[in-house]
């Protein structure tokens, strides 16, 4: 959990591994599900619902 | 055990993004009333579909008031009918089934989209819009012409539709006439 | 701890095969933690001698696969159609069984055998037992093969152009069926293998935590037990007798579904080797360490767990099966996101922590310091970004409604070459260039070429797959020879149809070559000689197995909890299926596909040349680039 951030040097983080907050990887993640829900968003409310003959029985 | 706090915030977006999705799901399903291919007609013997009267003469058939049923009839290699004419701004119900293998009815660049398996029936109902015309293929693979497995959905005006039927729709004119009985 | 560096002074006296033919053998044997401890090869020798067999066969598959990808490509495209579009279909049911089949099974049963050694640091119970289910894999794939690839040839009687799917009522030889019949029994008999060697560990070590890779390596065996049951029934008691006439129909829904109850594990199957990969070989090359051990555990339970009950997926779209058993299929589906999507950051933070450790600073800087001139790493890292992006079409296509858009277009194939194309053959191809040293003790021939190889691989799926969504949403159909057709056009978005082939082509080119730069390497490495000097160690986890509750390793439990589900999710559909049509099905006829090419050639002869011919003109006429009408 939370040490002080950005205090993460190499040298403190392989003394201490357990110290080391995934900054990068969270906000990597984040960009990652932003697309991912945007993108789905598009293509079911509007490539699907939006298509020709949808199926309704 | 322990897990990390950054963890913990993607394990619980990544629950809401499953939420999302099968909320859109069950929206779909209940708002526009998007409906799934199922198990509602009984089964039938592919070998003797000449005994059904649905697929002995694959046709359309109007069953009440703007609403036609089309019996089409999948195999190595094509539709019957082929074309399929159906009227415009009505409600149309495909029920496809197949007399050999197992095919596809996929009408191209729209949702209207099925597998066709021997010995069931697949049923679908769409609304259809203004006059068009749409290319029907077979997506699943049947056999060596597979790709040559085609037919043509005609969405004809109404007053069209009616004065035609006696004579486009090559082996169901005939019983065309008493289509408006809606039996079925 | 156990699973790592710290090699306990047992020096594994490897009771099968004595002599160990390299000069080298490293260790002193009371090793101290700072000489290195040797490979694979020095250690296990008999063990890498079978690892290495198992990668030869996967790369055989591979060539042969990759071969008929590019000519499928180009021929599905209209850029060049030299073979018949009747034996478009032999090349694809070969391209799916040799590369999904073949190539994924074959190079897992050698990961793993490799895995669960080295973590447990002790040799397998009986090495001639391994070479026996090695001979069976080899030998029934064999069989296999040979009824497909007698699909070109109508000299003689064999044939088997069914599709790796196999759906019934399409029937192959039965030789077909026997052969996968024999390869599955090999597979059981790795498990098994694995499973003895665990036991005796667990004998000589009472109180030690299962190794990291043993655990993923045992709790992957039970899905595919659990999973290849189904399969097993279905080749068995159906479409073999049935093949052979000893029954006269069978249920076309039930052999699916119970085909697709296998098919979705199977894609985990081919998933677990990248999986373990990622999770213990991809941090230690970042000069990272796994950031929870713990967690990773867990998400292979959750495999166990969620990868069979949720098959019925990929039947959305048939009929004879009520929308409810769909619904419950996909929430389970949904669910199964989650290991993936925890795996994705478990990674990335080992990785994270690697740079972090080389001094890596910034939000996204660390990046940079990353080791992006070893293709074994950049490989793995380009074989993850895919599955990420693979993750999202994966995403729709197990939305139950949705899949009125997407079922059975090109779209699918752009999604699996994703998936199964590149995160796991990518994967694959990126750990050989480090795994193979290490059960060779011979260096790779080249590591530029490596590198080349592996971001070629990456841009050229990059544009296949890319435009294969494009054209599955224009409603392009796969497993189609000419999807071109006389009574409609695609419509234009994302380029439009005829632009689209033309990126797919390139894609297929791009992903050809890169496969030939694969294996030359890999052949040329072959050439050199042993030296040493090789081994590689794997980093212990920030957060250790001591972390993890002990109730995550009782696989047992896990697999009776798996076995409920799938009975859960199964019993009712499969009762209802056969209710409904009849354990052999409401009737039809078989439609062996030998017979059947024989008979259309004959029957449609006029309609196929007239087709033709138009086909041709179109094709000479403009068609390639601009033409399309
Ligand atoms: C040189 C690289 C490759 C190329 C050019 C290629 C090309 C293709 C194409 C064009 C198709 C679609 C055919 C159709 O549906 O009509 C296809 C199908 C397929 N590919 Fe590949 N592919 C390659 C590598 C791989 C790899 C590495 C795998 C898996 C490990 C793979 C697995 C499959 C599978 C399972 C199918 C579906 C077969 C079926 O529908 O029955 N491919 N491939
Ligand atoms: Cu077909
Ligand atoms: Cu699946």
């Amino acid at each position: 959990m939370g040490t002080t951030d950005s205090e993460q040097t190499a040298a403190g983080l392989i003394e201490d591994p357990k110290s080391f907050d995934p900054k990068g990887t969270l906000a990597l993640i984040l960009v990652y599900f932003c697309i991912l829900v945007t993108m789905w968003v598009y293509i079911y409310f509007v490539e699907f619902l939006g298509n020709d003959l949808i199926v309704v029985g | 055990m322990h897990v990390h706090s950054y963890e913990k915030i993607w394990l619980a977006l990544g629950l809401g993004l499953i939420l999302l999705l099968i909320g859109s799901v069950t929206y779909g399903a209940v708002g526009p009333g998007v409906s799934m291919v199922a198990a509602d007609q009984p089964t039938v013997d592919p070998t003797a579909l000449d005994e059904d009267d649905r697929f002995a003469e694959p046709r359309v058939e109007q069953v009440g008031e703007n609403e036609y049923e089309a019996y089409v009839v999948a195999y190595q290699f094509g539709f019957e009918p082929d074309p399929i004419v159906i009227p415009a701004n009505s409600t149309v119900t495909f029920m496809v089934t197949s007399r050999d293998v197992t095919h596809g009815f996929e009408v191209v660049g729209t949702n209207a989209n099925t597998m066709v398996i021997p010995g069931e029936v697949s049923t679908l109902t769409v609304e259809t819009g203004g006059p068009t015309e749409y290319g029907v293929i077979c997506n699943e693979y049947c056999g060596a012409a597979h790709h040559g497995m085609e037919a043509t959905i005609e969405v004809v005006p109404q007053d069209e539709f009616e004065s035609s039927t006696g004579g486009s729709t090559d082996s169901g004119g005939s019983t065309d006439g008493d289509g408006s009985g809606g039996d079925q | 701890m156990t699973a790592t560096a710290d090699a306990p002074a047992t020096t594994s006296p490897d009771a099968t095969n004595e002599p160990v033919t390299n000069e080298d053998d490293p260790d002193g044997d009371g090793d101290g933690a700072a000489t290195p401890e040797g490979t694979f090869y020095d250690r296990f020798p008999a063990e890498a001698r079978i690892v290495r067999a198992t990668f030869l066969g996967a790369f055989l598959a591979f060539a042969i696969g990759t071969t008929f990808g590019i000519i499928q490509t180009l021929h599905r495209t209209g850029i060049a159609r030299p073979f018949s579009s009747v034996d478009y279909y032999t090349f694809l049911t070969a391209h799916g069984v040799f590369l999904v089949l073949s190539f994924t099974i074959f190079f897992l049963v050698g990961v793993f055998t490799w895995a669960l050694v080295r973590s447990l640091d002790r040799p397998l119970v009986n090495t001639r037992f391994s070479w026996a289910w090695y001979g069976l894999m080899a030998v029934g794939m064999t069989l296999t093969g040979i009824t497909i690839l007698a699909g070109f040839t109508s000299a003689v009687d064999l044939s088997a152009d069914v599709l790796f799917t196999f759906y019934a009522p399409l029937q192959a030889h039965p030789l077909f069926y026997g052969g996968l019949a024999v390869f599955l029994v090999g597979t059981w008999l790795a498990g098994l293998d694995w499973w003895r060697t665990y036991l005796a560990w667990r004998r000589e070590n009472p109180d030690e935590r299962i190794p990291l890779q043993t655990f993923m390596v045992l709790t992957t065996t039970i899905m595919w037990y659990v999973a290849t049951s189904a399969l097993a029934i279905s080749v068995l008691f159906f479409l073999l007798p049935w093949s052979l006439g000893l029954i006269e129909t069978v249920n076309p829904t039930l052999t699916r579904t119970l085909f697709w109850f296998f098919g979705h594990p199977v894609v985990y199957f081919w998933l677990m080797p990248a999986y373990l990969l990622w999770y213990t070989v991809l941090p230690s090359i970042a000069g990272g360490r796994l950031f929870s051990d713990p967690l990773a555990r867990v998400v292979f339970v959750l495999f166990l767990l969620l990868s069979t009950p949720v098959g019925i997926h990929h039947q959305y779209l048939d009929p004879g099966i009520a929308e409810g058993f769909k619904f419950v299929s996909m929430t389970n589906t949904m669910f199964l996101l989650l290991p993936s999507l925890l795996t994705a950051f478990t990674v990335v933070a080992s990785v994270e922590y690697g740079a972090r450790v080389r001094g890596g600073t910034g939000l996204f800087g660390w990046l940079r310091t990353l080791p992006w001139r070893d293709p074994a790493f950049t490989g793995m890292m380009l074989a993850g970004l895919m599955f990420a992006a693979g993750g999202y079409s994966g995403m729709v296509n197990a939305g139950m409604n949705i899949n009125y858009l997407i079922h059975n277009t090109i779209w699918v194939p752009g999604h699996f070459h994703l998936t199964v194309g590149t995160a796991v053959a990518l994967t694959f191809m990126a750990a050989t260039y480090w795994l193979w040293p290490q059960i060779t003790n011979k260096p790779i021939y080249s590591k530029q070429i490596g590198l080349a190889q592996v971001v070629l691989w990456f841009a050229g799926m990059a544009l296949m797959s890319n435009a294969m969504h494009a054209q599955g949403l224009l409603g392009a159909p796969r497993r189609t020879a000419e999807p071109e057709y006389a009574g409609f056009e695609y419509g234009t978005a994302f380029g439009g149809f005829q632009e689209l082939n033309v990126q797919i082509a390139i894609g297929g080119t791009i992903l050809f070559a890169s496969a030939v730069l694969f294996l030359s390497n890999v052949v040329l490495t072959m050439g050199n000689s042993r030296t040493d000097g090789l081994a590689e160690t794997i980093s212990e986890p920030i957060s250790g197995p001591e972390d993890a509750p002990l109730v995550l390793d009782n696989i047992r439990l896990w697999g009776g909890i798996a076995v409920l589900l799938v009975l859960l999710a199964y019993a009712l559909p499969i009762v209802a299926i056969i209710q409904r049509g009849g354990l052999f099905g409401p009737g039809g006829e078989a439609f062996p596909m030998v017979l059947d090419a024989l008979s259309i050639l004959v029957d449609r002869a006029p309609d196929a040349i007239a087709l033709l011919t138009d086909r041709a003109v179109d094709a000479l006429g403009g068609g390639r680039l601009g033409g399309w009408p």
